[in-house]
């Protein structure tokens, strides 16, 4: 195109130029001919008033003009500034060429209204690395001659820059990624956002451009040449990318002419402009809004991948990276080679074995490891392999439960998403893959929103503060960690199904994972629990008074048990917090907190009062568990077994355990105590089913403590008619039985002695208790409280301390030697803290001031 | 002309509070969550045997600025949907404003509303 000289004219045909670019591209849609022919049009006004200015007499030798960064690219998007170097030998002509030429060129071209950004240096500054302004010496790598001393500019890009490049090959490629981290850093480093910026956000154009600046910073360290930087990305990478940077092209372009200005971010209002204009799709058809920004993420991961050429260059340039930096580090295995934080297989094809492809994610999730690229393209690779062995195999929930639970599982879980894996193994999330629902307070899309639920409460056991550590010990105490991270994942998938309500639409669809996982009911009963109610606690908070009784019974009502309470307390504190970083405010924190405590010390000192009574109310309750009788009167007889249990029997036991307890319970006719014990993960767990009796329970604590055994859990309560049932979990210390099973006979045997009185029990912890040779690793204070208020007929007395082997011995003992009946007992054990609640009466009633008084001596003595 | 309005109810009652102004035609409000006391003065826990006090209460906080025609109408509205007759239902302030300007374009007075 040809321009008169005159500024006014220029301006004219300049506007004209512009318009047209404009009109092409609305009807094209094509984002790379609109900055193409952008760039050669500013060209053209540059070269024109360069012929102004220079014609009035400033020498055109040892000076010349160049354009760097996205101009320098021929990539000028249509509001984009225009950064020009003012290239010149000698020091000594600053002063003249500065009033002669470059002031007068960059006045012209403000005039015509560009937002120009001039840098003038000569040769030799070219050559210096600038730490303070390190984007100056990248901007470099893109700068390109437009007009003045063509033979200056040769010398800047065939040796000066070669040069400095190559000299400061490490500090120009570290700086480069330590910027990008931190940019990553500010968008909260996902590419997930609902109202993304398509420039700076992880994922965006400046992405594509870091990673092509350290192709060509390596191949120039290599060979000295300048190559065009695309053809030097990672080959699997390469096309994809391509793609998604003329999608990306597209959108910029669509975004400035919309605005009027260089903003970049992609909000909900121009989302759907785009998306009805039909921006960056074949054909420039419309699409859905949701499905416009489906294909936007999708481009986004594309260049999002390409971030694993930032990880190749070494982090730190500290001494203890000098020296081990490159190092293979001792996570090393014979399958996997791990060097500065990145793992690479040592087989490329051994991830075709699906044993080896979850190490790999295990390992990843156990140290939040990266892939290198050429692991990330093996997954890949494998995946169809890996899709045959998941229909079939019945170990896919032992394998992807070792993920979830380990510290960085989260980042496991993103890569598995980013390369296709998670959706493989469970095409379930596929419905909320780069799904966006618009509402005010969401950040990110579904599946972020989901994962990043997940890596909240792993995040608990690094954080600080006294509302982190209270939700750190709930998690700690929690039976099934895997369970609630499970839910977590799957909470969310209703988002994506055509229903009205999400969380009917996501317990249809775990139906699917659950039978894939092959997972046993009490898991998905709990899975259930959570993604049923996971919005319902949240709700209490909001909309009822916390502080209100009511408001905690019908809370209490809806988990029913502690282990639900704690479950959905977490749930609720991740799901809150995964809304956007702000969304749980300590004020919100401290409330859902004090809703958990209240529900907890409710569900904990009601359990006396909350009875059942099998002609009553919960007779419906009992319908489904009644044996379907064979002998007469077994209906009957099963009442009487449950009639007086504590309520919560029913919601902390599986019909098939209720059944177990039932049968042991007719058996006791012929036996004074029937005794199970049974092997289960990685503790014992004895049943025992006999008649109440003074020091009973401190027998079976003694009997079993005297063994070596450490107590962690326990759930005592009677009957109506005095049959109790005690449920206890022990940890075998010693591996006594593990290495001889056949001693649980003997073990059962000496229960029986202890109980009938024949084996002094006192005697026997005496002679064979082993209390611990280490100290313990963790300081806790005895804690001791009793309450004569919340049961309406026993004394609940709340026992805190450090736990040990023998301490329930030593608990009960105290009891029964006081004259203290335990009607219920709750014992827990979260970490080196043994947390217990007992009911006790003394001759059937509550206990008077002074034998509290007494009872908390003597326990503060002991313990 | 103008009167700023500052309620402080209890958060269970935020919704019904914000439904009701909603309908009065005032949808322009500042929200803060707050803790705080007055009669109501908190109470003693014990959670795990260890006793805490609660003695700042949750509560949240609603700034409006509205005219002056329409402070009973909402003032009405508020303590209607904001009380459960107990202690702890809240409180509203009154106070005079001199003037409104809208940042955008420099609207002042009720308009700016």
């Amino acid at each position: 195109m040809k321009l008169e000289s005159q500024t006014s004219t220029l301006q004219d045909l300049y506007a004209d130029e512009s318009a047209r670019i404009r009109e092409h591209f609305e009807v094209s849609g094509d984002g790379k001919a609109a900055i193409r022919d952008r760039t050669s049009l500013i060209d053209s006004v540059v070269t024109q008033l360069w012929k102004e200015v220079t014609g009035t007499g400033a020498p055109a030798e040892g000076f010349c003009v160049a354009a760097m960064g996205g101009y320098g690219r021929r990539a000028l998007f249509p509001y984009s500034d225009i950064d020009l170097l003012f290239l010149y030998e000698k020091e000594t002509r600053a002063e003249y060429l500065g009033k002669k030429v470059i002031a007068p060129l960059s006045q012209a071209l403000w005039d015509l209204h560009l937002r120009v950004s001039p840098t003038t240096r000569t040769l030799a500054e070219c050559r210096k690395l600038y730490r303070g302004n390190i984007e100056f010496n990248i901007s470099l790598l893109d700068c390109r001659y437009i007009c003045g001393d063509e033979n200056l500019f040769e010398r800047l890009r065939s040796r000066a820059l070669p040069g400095m490049v190559m000299r400061e090959s490490q500090s120009l490629m570290q700086e480069l990624t330590g910027l990008a981290r931190a940019r990553h850093e500010k968008y909260g480093r996902t590419i997930f956002h609902l109202e993304p910026n398509i420039k700076d956000g992880p994922g965006g154009l400046r992405d594509y451009q870091v990673a092509c600046w350290l192709a060509q910073i390596a191949e120039m360290k290599h060979s000295r040449e300048w190559k065009d930087a695309a053809d030097l990305l990672p080959p699997p990478l390469r096309s994809d990318a391509m793609s998604a940077i003329d999608f990306l092209d597209a959108v910029r372009c669509f975004l400035h002419y919309r605005q009027g200005r260089d903003l970049n971010g992609l909000t909900y209002e121009l989302q759907s402009q785009a998306a009805s204009a039909g921006i960056g799709l074949h054909g420039g058809h419309a699409a859905s809004p949701n499905d416009w920004m489906r294909v936007y993420f999708r481009h986004a991961r594309a260049i999002h991948r390409l971030t694993v050429l930032f990880d190749e260059v070494p982090r730190s340039k500290s001494v203890w990276s000098r020296l081990f930096g490159g190092r293979r580090s001792p996570l090393s295995t014979s399958e996997f080679t791990v060097v500065d934080d990145r793992v690479s297989l040592a087989h490329a094809g051994s991830v075709e074995d699906p044993v080896v492809m979850f190490h790999l994610f295990e390992l990843v999730a156990g140290h939040n490891l990266k892939l290198t690229a050429e692991t990330e393209h093996a997954v890949e690779a494998a995946l169809p392999k890996i899709q045959k062995w998941v229909s079939t195999t019945p170990d896919l929930w032992e394998h992807f439960r070792q993920i979830l639970v380990l510290p960085h599982a989260a980042a496991a879980l993103r890569a598995m998403h980013r390369l296709g894996l998670l959706v493989l193994l469970f095409n379930e999330f596929q419905l909320i893959d780069s799904l966006v629902i618009r509402d005010y307070y969401h950040r990110y899309t579904v599946d972020e929103h989901s994962l990043v639920t997940i890596e909240n409460l792993h995040h608990l056991a690094a954080g600080n503060g006294e509302l982190n550590r209270r939700f750190r010990d709930i998690l700690l105490s929690v039976e099934y960690p895997e369970l609630l991270y499970l839910s977590l994942l799957f909470h969310d998938v209703g988002k994506g199904m055509p229903t009205e309500n999400h969380v009917e639409g996501s317990l249809q669809a775990v139906k699917g994972v659950f039978d894939r996982l092959r997972m046993d009911s009490a898991g998905r009963d709990t899975v259930n629990f959570l993604i049923g109610s996971h919005l319902r606690m949240s709700a209490t908070l909001l909309r009822r008074d916390i502080f209100d009784p009511e408001a905690i019974h019908d809370f209490a009502q809806i988990v029913g048990t502690i282990e639900h309470l704690k479950l959905l307390t977490l749930f609720t504190f991740a799901d809150i917090k995964a809304v956007n970083p702000e969304a749980l405010s300590p004020w919100k924190a401290e409330m859902l907190w004090q809703l958990y405590a209240a529900t907890e010390n409710y569900l904990n000192r009601s359990v006396d009062d909350q009875r059942l009574y099998v002609a009553g109310e919960d007779a419906k309750q009992l319908e489904g568990l009644i044996p379907t009788g064979e002998i007469e009167g077994e209906s009957e007889r099963f009442r009487n077994f449950l009639e007086g249990f504590p309520k919560r029997y029913l919601l902390t036991h599986s019909s098939a355990e209720i059944s177990t307890h039932y049968r042991m319970y007719k058996r006791l006719g012929h036996s004074s105590a029937e005794i199970a014990v049974t092997k289960r993960d990685d503790y014992y767990e004895l049943v025992l089913v006999t008649t109440d009796r003074p020091f009973l329970f401190a027998k079976v604590a003694g009997t079993i403590s005297s063994w070596g055994m450490n107590i962690m859990k326990a759930d005592a309560c009677a009957n109506k008619a005095g049959i109790v049932l005690d449920i206890l979990r022990f940890s075998d210390r010693f591996r006594t039985l593990d290495h001889n099973p056949s001693e649980t006979v003997r073990l059962k045997q000496n229960l029986v002695a202890a109980l009938s009185g024949e084996l002094d029990v006192a005697d026997l912890m005496r002679r064979k208790f082993q209390p611990e040779k280490h100290a313990p690793k963790v300081d806790v204070e005895t804690r001791i409280h009793l309450d004569n208020e919340c049961s309406s007929h026993s004394t609940v007395v709340e026992i805190v301390a450090l736990d040990r082997p023998g301490l329930l011995y030593d608990i009960s003992s105290t009891f029964a030697e006081l004259g203290c009946n335990i009607d219920v007992g709750l014992i827990d054990t979260e970490g080196g803290t043994a947390t217990d609640v007992f009911y006790v009466t003394k001759l059937g009633v509550k206990l008077s001031p002074s034998q509290q008084h007494d009872l908390q001596h003597e326990l503060q003595r002991r313990l | 002309m103008m009167t700023k309005l500052e309620a402080i109810v209890q958060p269970s009652r935020f919704e019904a509070v914000k439904e009701v102004l909603t309908e009065l035609g005032i949808g322009g409000m500042t929200i803060t969550d707050v803790r705080g006391h007055g009669r109501q003065k908190g109470h003693t826990e014990v959670y795990r045997g260890r006793e805490y006090t609660v003695d700042l209460l949750p509560k949240i906080k609603i700034e409006l600025v509205i005219p002056d025609n329409l402070v009973d109408a909402a003032v009405d509205a508020i303590l209607q949907s904001a009380s459960t007759g107990k202690i702890g239902d809240g409180k509203i302030f009154l106070s005079k404003v001199d003037q409104a300007i809208r940042i955008r374009n420099q609207e002042r007075g009720a308009s700016a509303l």
